[in-house]
């Protein structure tokens, strides 16, 4: 009896051996680095999250190739009053994944929760006079002044205002919606969430797509895929072997060391992500020894010599950008106002300005974690620098949910380290919020962000932007590592992806040979 | 017997209510906060005391201690702040893939370590001792994470036997052939803890052949075959079978490594990861099962000893 149980179960384990390997047919295996706490835009800012939820959910706008916000859920627009009245009116024959029509009741009470809960709904909302249902598919939105980045701000939705059915959002708070809710206007629809093994979205025929040519994440949206298939796997080396092993389609965020060697692998293609990140020194602006001691956090500055750092946390050349600009330069943001200021590599110039502003030697908290391998290379180099150039730094190392505990008080740090994911518009970087840490909020930048975002005009508004760039460099809330970029790689046998990203991988209008 | 089991059972009530204790307080001691790792960086510091509101982690340390507490007693772990399902379920999920691991281990460990070290024992200093102490220092010092990626390269890359990750439910799918995706994990994890395990019986035989009553045995006259069976094996099996308690339950719960490198949802991963999310209930939950799981296991371990040795009896 136990003999015939053993030989079961061995021929059990021969028969799997020889089963098919390949996925479901229709189904995308996209291996990712973890699990999204939920897929709720109003809430989250992952960038995982977001990944997968922009097959479900969408907004009034999305961005085209070019990062230009284009209409989504919206058909035209009307500006007036020279920008602080906008109307909206929205698609006709567009279905909520409940088969119920989106209508403006729907927009109006998403984006009334996403401005009173939502991570960057504030953002808007605090410029907003009034927000209001002006016909059965026509929002109005008036603003207290004209207010330049409207549109970028409903474009982004990672962390953003995406649009659920009324019924879902007029029963919800603040706490994340439940999966259950994840109820939206994409080409995909939720369909399951086990934990641990994998989030499934499956193909939703009633979609209405746009009929423009796809551009970025605008146009044409074609759901090929029966089903995608988003599973956790954390180790890289795995999701590595799993693309080259067939048991997944598409594996995102590699290793940088080993770029060069995949990029000449023919059993898997790459594609770089554009939307670049950015490595941030946080000085606290609030409370220690920066606070108003500008002189001081220019000699830190002038000490950081960002291309050993880059070339130490990133490793290819070509997965980094050490530049000045605080948007990247595939942006029509990209300004070299102060930017000489950038990676100046000058421990005799730090010490003489470190001199000048009072310096003697006192211990500077600088905090890093080591749950990204990034802010922990990174800041090893930095940190030598400026011990090189006489300052007397104290590296302390956390998890990054006690780094994000301690920096809320401002007692406890003087720097902090992490980074920041691409925004498309400069007025979503966490700097420019007077509540992130670093508390950076003086006068000058008030009076400039009032200017910058009521300034209707790009190119006026540009030269406001650059304005505010060379008060960075002067006032130094933040010190810019520099641009990187992850990348992704996937089956050869998976066709529409291109050599590139733009901010998320999308895998509407991607099928597999 | 009956008693002694009793006994020992209503001895592990204090033993949890002390570990309770002990999990929810060191949880609560270290800095973070689950509704910021929620939110996310972007979030306002009134977004995040709004959702620490919603979540009761605004009351005080003791009061959420007797509410999580009195919800246990009544089979109510709580809420996973994460993943915003019942702990138990959580639990029951990871349980699953663990157990099935665990066990396929614990077949390997057994199978190759016992043999492996009795015939060591038996030819002492033989070349067949000598090769396979070598090789179980070989094993047990190898890393999982190197030998299991290795695994992965020839047995999934390369020759394509295995799948290299993951583990799809059997027990949702009724799927016996998902045990496959188990097989390089498990093969991974035996290969340190069997090398222990040859030690281990192998060191314990040559104590017990030095035994008198062993001495007394071939005396008598017995056959050298029948004085290792009877008469050392079954003795040298008590550390064994205690070493095998322990490596069961650590296979259960202490395999972060593996199953991070397989990609599996398992008990281990789970608590590393809930606690770089500071999802309380979740940790909490798992540890006070993991302890129950050592202690039950413990138990067992200690009525095997009665079976193995005659001397020992309990009252």
């Amino acid at each position: 009896m136990k003999r015939n149980g053993l030989l079961f179960l061995v021929l059990t384990l021969v028969v799997a051996v020889c089963a098919d390997r390949a996925g479901a047919a229709g189904t995308i295996r996209v291996a990712v680095i973890d699990e999204p706490p939920t897929l709720d835009q109003h809430v989250v800012t992952s960038d995982l999250a977001t990944m997968i939820a922009q097959h479900i959910l969408e907004g009034l706008y999305t961005f085209d190739s070019q990062y230009n916000p284009v209409p989504m859920l919206v058909k035209e627009e009307e500006i007036r009053d020279d920008g602080k009245v906008v109307a909206l009116r929205l698609r006709e024959g567009v279905q909520f994944h409940d088969g119920t029509d989106l209508d403006a009741e729907d927009a109006l009470a998403s984006l009334q929760r996403w401005g009173a809960h939502g991570s960057r709904g504030p953002v808007l909302f605090n410029n907003l006079e009034k927000i209001e249902a002006t016909g059965k598919l026509e929002l109005t939105l008036t603003f207290k002044s004209p207010f330049a980045p409207w549109k970028n701000l409903l474009a982004f939705i990672n962390g953003g205002p995406v649009i659920y059915p009324k019924e879902v959002v007029e029963k919800a708070d603040k706490t994340p919606l439940d999966p259950s809710q994840y109820i939206g206007t994409g080409p995909y629809k939720f369909a399951e969430r086990n934990v641990g093994r994998y989030i499934k979205l499956a193909r939703y025929d009633g979609y209405a797509s746009r009929t423009e040519p796809s551009n970025g994440y605008a146009g044409k949206r074609e759901a090929i895929f029966d089903e995608i298939l988003f599973i956790p796997v954390p180790d890289v080396g795995t999701r590595l072997n799993g693309v080259k092993a067939g048991d997944y389609d598409y594996a995102e965020q590699m290793l940088g060391d080993l770029f060069d060697s995949l990029k000449e692998d023919d059993s898997v293609k790459v594609s770089v992500n554009q939307g670049a990140n950015q490595g941030l020194m946080f000085f606290n602006s609030s409370a220690g020894i920066f606070k108003n001691n500008y002189k001081l956090r220019q000699a830190l500055e002038a000490a950081f010599d960002m291309e050993p750092a880059l070339q130490a946390s990133i490793g290819p050349r070509e997965l980094w950008e050490a530049t000045g600009s605080m948007m990247p330069s595939t942006t029509a943001w990209y300004s070299t106002a102060a930017a000489d200021k950038y990676s100046q590599n000058d421990a005799e110039l730090a010490k003489k300005l470190a001199k000048e502003a009072g310096y003697n030697g006192e211990k500077i908290v600088l905090m890093a974690s080591t749950s990204y391998k990034i802010h922990y290379d990174t800041t090893l180099v930095l940190v030598k620098q400026l011990q090189d150039a006489g300052f007397n730094i104290d590296h302390q190392i956390f998890d990054w949910a006690t780094l994000v505990s301690k920096r809320a008080d401002p007692a406890q740090w003087d720097i902090f380290f992490t980074h920041h994911g691409f925004v498309p518009d400069p007025v979503l970087f966490s700097f420019m919020s007077d509540v992130y840490p670093g508390w950076w909020a003086t006068d000058a930048k008030a009076a400039l962000a009032k200017d910058f975002v009521e300034t209707m005009d790009f190119t006026a508004r540009k030269a406001v932007w650059d304005k505010l760039q060379a008060l960075l460099y002067e006032e130094v809330p933040i010190a810019k590592v520099g641009d990187y970029f992850s990348y992704d790689i996937y089956s050869p046998k998976v066709q529409g992806l291109s050599e590139s990203s733009l901010i998320w991988p999308k895998f509407w209008g991607v099928s597999i040979q | 017997m009956f008693a002694y089991i009793v006994r020992r059972l209503l001895s592990m009530i204090p033993s949890l209510l002390l570990a309770s204790v002990i999990v929810f307080s060191f949880i609560h001691m270290i800095p973070g906060d689950p509704a910021q790792m929620m939110l996310g960086d972007m979030a306002t510091p009134e977004q995040v005391q709004e959702l620490r509101e919603a979540m009761g982690l605004d009351r005080p340390v003791y009061a959420q201690y007797f509410i999580w507490l009195s919800g246990i007693l009544k089979g109510d772990f709580g809420t996973s702040v994460f993943f915003q399902q019942p702990v138990w379920s959580v639990i029951l999920d990871r349980a699953e893939t663990s157990l099935f691991l665990a066990a396929m281990s614990l077949v390997l460990i057994v199978g190759i370590g016992v043999p492996v070290g009795v015939l060591s024992a038996v030819r002492y200093n033989s070349k067949l001792d000598q090769a396979a102490s070598a090789l179980s220092m070989f094993f047990a010092s190898i890393p999982t994470f190197w030998l299991g990626l290795n695994f992965m390269m020839l047995f999934s890359v390369t020759l394509k036997w295995f799948p290299t990750s993951g583990f799809p439910s059997v027990l949702a799918s009724g799927d016996w052939t998902n045990l496959r995706y188990l097989v390089l994990p498990a093969v991974t994890l035996s290969a340190p803890n069997s090398a222990l395990i040859v030690r281990l019986t192998r060191s314990s035989m040559l104590d017990v052949s030095h035994a008198d009553y062993v001495k007394t045995a071939r005396a008598k006259g017995l056959s050298e075959g029948a004085v290792n069976v009877k008469h050392v094996f079954r003795n040298a099996l008590i550390a064994v079978v205690s070493a095998l308690g322990f490596t069961f339950v650590a296979l259960v719960a202490g395999t972060v490594v593996t199953e991070t490198v397989f990609s599996l949802p398992g008990v281990g991963r789970l608590v590393v990861e809930s606690l770089l999310r500071r999802d309380y209930p979740t940790i909490q939950g798992v540890i006070l099962v993991v302890a129950f799981l050592y202690m039950i296991i413990n138990l067992l371990v200690d009525l095997s000893f009665a079976f193995l040795d005659p001397r020992i009896r309990y009252s």
